[in-house]
């Protein structure tokens, strides 16, 4: 486990030093250490499930908490819970069928917990995929699992199967394990050919003779176009070159190395020429619950542009950009401000920067912001590895890939912070912490030019610091 | 009309055919002649020109005069004592007294006077109510079979409906037992007075499940109030203040702007309830709306019933306010249980059954005036931004999915 915890650190520290940066990037490396903390966790004898998700859990909270803007993390270990969930459903449901009803001391267990007298394998599993499963009108009135039950409704069959026979349960419990893994696996390479199973829409939408536009530069819409021309579209593109970091003009660079008729404009120009253009595709960092979009700086101008003149806006993504949470002043919140020297250089400027001469602020501020957020209402079409969505139907992919119970991962970190002092002896005032923390985010709020660092991990460094 | 499919059409000429051979209250009496309407059909609502469920709306949340308030406000601290807030320990047993004396006191068992018992109750929600009022049927009922007791639900609860039309709420509870009476697969496994009793139990557990329903609703919403924010809200709705007091609870710094809601002055009523929780809140009169509505942060509102199409249809002025606030590019947020998922598919705002009630214009109106007396709109989904409810945020368009899949 030392070793494991290892890894986690130094993530984390590449999380917080900026060193990993990009969805794909993060979610990769997440999914991989996520992979090698469930392969070192030793298996206790019941409660297998729980038991994962508790280590998953664990490691998770400190990755979320190291980079608040890096959503895709946050959705990988989101993700990871599902699957380990998912598995151990599945075994529970095989293993319950293998067993037959002939093994009365499962099914009596289960009468106990259920208070159903007798129930068949298959009405046992429904009864429990219907936990995972978000809470609908369906479910309403049926029985809600007792509170005890509450809090972790899939691991309670993997008790109950704690009192059949050893042999059996230890090859199941390493079968769980190799599951989970195994699917981890898949996930990874999801993650890797999303691009592929996206671009081989690119033919649906992109059509003869069309202009499109684009702003700064996503692999993802690379390959979009890529795959277009591959089957001999011809259409011609406008690169918005996407101040300050100018990935534009890579992009234009790479489109023209294929064969595509490509024009460069300024991020300024987008509102001249977007009368012409017959398509807007751009790449994302995150999409949230309700359909907004959490994109590079100065998409949200071309989506307002792009709806000005009714031209449809298309954004493209994997699915592990899909993030469950609702966004909350997300212009603030899930944004990154930048190297000022990005947009312009300090030596020129180090005399209007003087923290000297007034009051200690100098009178130049430059802030650099590195996301724009688009709202649902201007965007026209997601495509996403598994196909184009309206963005109010966000709703039903985060259905399918995230259970309901996870989504609180990333706010446990004030619990956790608690539960620490806690175990230091140290009694702190809730109120206090929250008031500390208020003050920090207030600060943040100012947009600032230093440094901003998570909210999350600088109340963490400063109750350490107490 | 809005809720006449083919099908139910059929139920009711059916019900015509037969309607003595089921009727529990009166056996003795002949089937009427065919025009005439059957006891079950006649409106037995003595005044169903007015809606009863704004009527009880009114009694609960509405502010009469500022002495009335005082006097709610003793008669509340005074009840407070001795019934510890929720009605339900207390009001089991009573309810089991009265069924029990069905059979001796001679007044037949009625469903109307069930439901009318549990809609007196000012913290019940109507179409916990009308549940409850179901879940009194199969108890009192002497069915033998799952199919008998079906029927005989399904009367109730289309006497329930034809009671007050008017109630959105209402017609969806009814809807949503039956569903779970004809669908529910536990049933199947076991013997008819067990099952019997498991629909009972489950019908009187809704009351839990309603307000654990808004304590899941108050932690979903009070996450999209930001300290420093102004909230708009318009009408009684008691998931709007659960909402609000859990985010003051919080320690949320926020302020609240409230519509008078003429005619019941129902805002009158939520500012009170919002001062004592030591919200800073001021009071509007309804036209003030888009005055003010530079101000304003969000819009907070309930709902009498979430439609298909993912409107709402709340208190009458919701619509306009929805209106301005799209219009300024403010969120429009609206807090309703999943109970409240109704069935119907408004087209406009004349595809509904009117729901009147009676407003006091302080003097008396001109001979040949008319007086628009409709107590409710319906707000079309998109002027609206998110529905918090019990089942999660959802975008309106969510909302005819979960319909579609629990009717389906």
């Amino acid at each position: 486990m030392p070793d494991v915890q290892a890894l986690v650190n130094d993530f984390v520290l590449k999380l917080k030093r900026r060193k990993i940066e990009g969805s794909h990037a993060s979610a990769r490396h997440t999914a991989e250490l996520l992979r090698s903390v469930i392969s070192h966790q030793r298996m206790p004898y019941m409660n297998q499930a729980g038991a994962l998700i508790d280590a998953v859990k664990a490691v998770g909270e400190q990755l979320i908490a190291a980079n608040h803007v890096e959503l895709a993390v946050g959705n990988i270990v989101r993700r990871v819970l599902h699957i380990i969930r998912e598995e151990d459903l599945s075994s529970t449901a095989t293993g319950i069928e293998g067993l037959g009803i002939s093994a009365g001391s499962d099914d009596d267990d289960e009468g106990q917990r259920e208070d159903r007298p007798a129930l068949s394998a298959a009405a046992l599993a429904a009864a429990a995929r219907s936990t995972l499963r978000a809470p609908s009108l369906q479910t309403l009135l049926e029985d809600i699992p007792d509170s005890a039950a509450a809090p972790q409704p899939p691991s309670s069959g993997g008790d109950s199967e704690g009192k059949s026979k050893s042999a059996d349960k230890n090859l199941r419990s390493r079968k769980l394990k190799h599951d989970v893994i195994e699917a981890i696996n898949e996930l990874i390479q999801d993650i890797d050919t999303c691009h592929e199973q996206i671009s081989e829409q690119a033919v649906e939408h992109i059509h003869q003779n069309e202009v499109i536009l684009t702003l700064g530069r996503s692999r993802t819409v690379k390959e979009f176009l890529c795959a277009a021309k591959e089957k001999n579209r011809s259409f011609r593109v406008f690169v918005a070159e996407g101040a300050p970091r100018y990935q534009g003009h890579v992009l234009a660079k790479e489109l023209v190395g294929k064969g595509i008729q490509t024009t460069v404009i300024t991020d300024s120009a987008v509102f001249a020429m977007i009368s012409r253009v017959n398509m807007v595709i751009v790449g994302s960092h995150a999409i949230m619950a309700n359909g907004g979009v959490i994109a590079p700086v100065g998409i949200n101008m071309v989506a307002l542009a792009a709806q000005r003149h009714a031209v449809p806006f298309v954004v493209v993504a994997g699915s592990h950009k899909l993030c469950p949470l609702y966004p909350h002043n997300p212009e603030v919140l899930l944004n990154d401000l930048k190297n000022p020297s990005d947009l312009m250089d300090f030596g020129e400027f180090s005399d209007c920067m003087d923290f000297g001469s007034h009051g200690g602020s100098p009178l130049l501020h430059v802030v650099n912001p590195a996301f724009d957020y688009v709202p649902p209402k201007l965007v026209s079409l997601f495509i996403t590895d598994t196909g184009g969505h309206n963005p109010s139907y966000m709703y039903r992919l985060i259905a399918d890939y995230y259970s309901a119970d996870d989504l609180v991962v990333k706010r446990s970190y004030l619990l956790s912070v608690l539960l620490m002092t806690g175990t230091l002896g140290i009694r702190i005032n809730l109120k206090k912490l929250r008031t500390a923390e208020e003050n920090f985010a207030n600060s943040i709020g100012c947009w600032c030019n230093k440094p901003v660092e998570a909210p999350s991990s600088k109340t963490l460094a400063f109750i350490v610091q107490i | 009309m809005w809720l006449r499919s083919a099908s139910f059409v059929l139920d009711k000429r059916l019900q015509q055919q037969e309607p003595s051979s089921y009727d529990p209250r009166d056996p003795a009496q002949l089937p009427p002649p065919f025009p005439s309407v059957n006891p079950m059909d006649q409106n037995p609502n003595p005044n169903h020109g007015i809606s009863a469920y704004y009527q009880t709306r009114a009694e609960h949340h509405a502010v009469v005069t500022s002495d009335w308030l005082a006097q709610a406000q003793a008669a509340v601290g005074r009840d407070a004592a001795p019934s510890s807030g929720w009605p339900f320990a207390a009001a089991s047993s009573s309810s089991a007294a009265r069924t029990g004396s069905v059979g001796v006191g001679g007044k037949p068992f009625s469903v109307i006077d069930e439901f009318n018992y549990w809609r007196k109750k000012p913290d019940l929600a109507e179409a916990v109510a009308a549940i409850m009022a179901l879940a009194a049927v199969i108890r009192s009922s002497e069915a033998t079979t799952m199919m008998e007791l079906e029927i005989e639900l399904k009367k109730a609860s289309d006497t329930l409906k034809s009671w007050d039309t008017t109630s959105i709420s209402l017609s969806a509870g009814c809807d949503l037992f039956m569903r779970y009476v004809t669908r529910t697969s536990a049933l199947e496994y076991e013997d008819f007075d067990a099952a019997k009793l498991r629909l009972i139990e489950r019908g009187e557990k809704f009351g839990e499940i309603s307000l654990k329903a808004r304590r899941t609703i108050a932690m979903l919403g009070q996450d999209f109030i930001f300290d420093g924010c102004t909230i708009l809200v318009h009408g009684f709705s008691r998931v709007v203040l659960e909402v609000l007091k859990l985010a003051a609870s919080n320690r949320k710094l926020f302020r609240v702007l409230c519509t008078e809601g003429r005619p019941d002055r129902t805002g009158l009523r939520f500012s009170n309830e919002l001062a004592a929780l030591g919200v800073p809140v001021k009071l509007l009169i309804d036209s003030a709306v888009a005055y003010t509505i530079d101000e304003v942060d969000m819009v907070f509102v309930g709902a009498d019933g979430v439609v298909e199409s993912g409107g709402i249809i709340n208190m009458m002025g919701t619509y306009q306010i929805a209106l301005v606030a799209h219009s300024m590019n403010k969120p429009v947020y609206v807090a309703a249980e999943s109970y409240k998922f109704a069935r119907l598919y408004p087209l406009d705002q004349k595809d509904l059954a009117a729901a009147l009630r009676p407003i006091d214009f302080g003097v008396p109106i001109p001979l040949g005036v008319e007086v628009e007396t409709s107590a409710r709109d319906y707000t079309p989904p998109q002027y609206l931004t998110l529905l918090f409810t019990d089942l999660g945020v959802l975008t309106p368009s969510v909302v005819s999915d979960e319909l579609i899949q629990l009717y389906l």
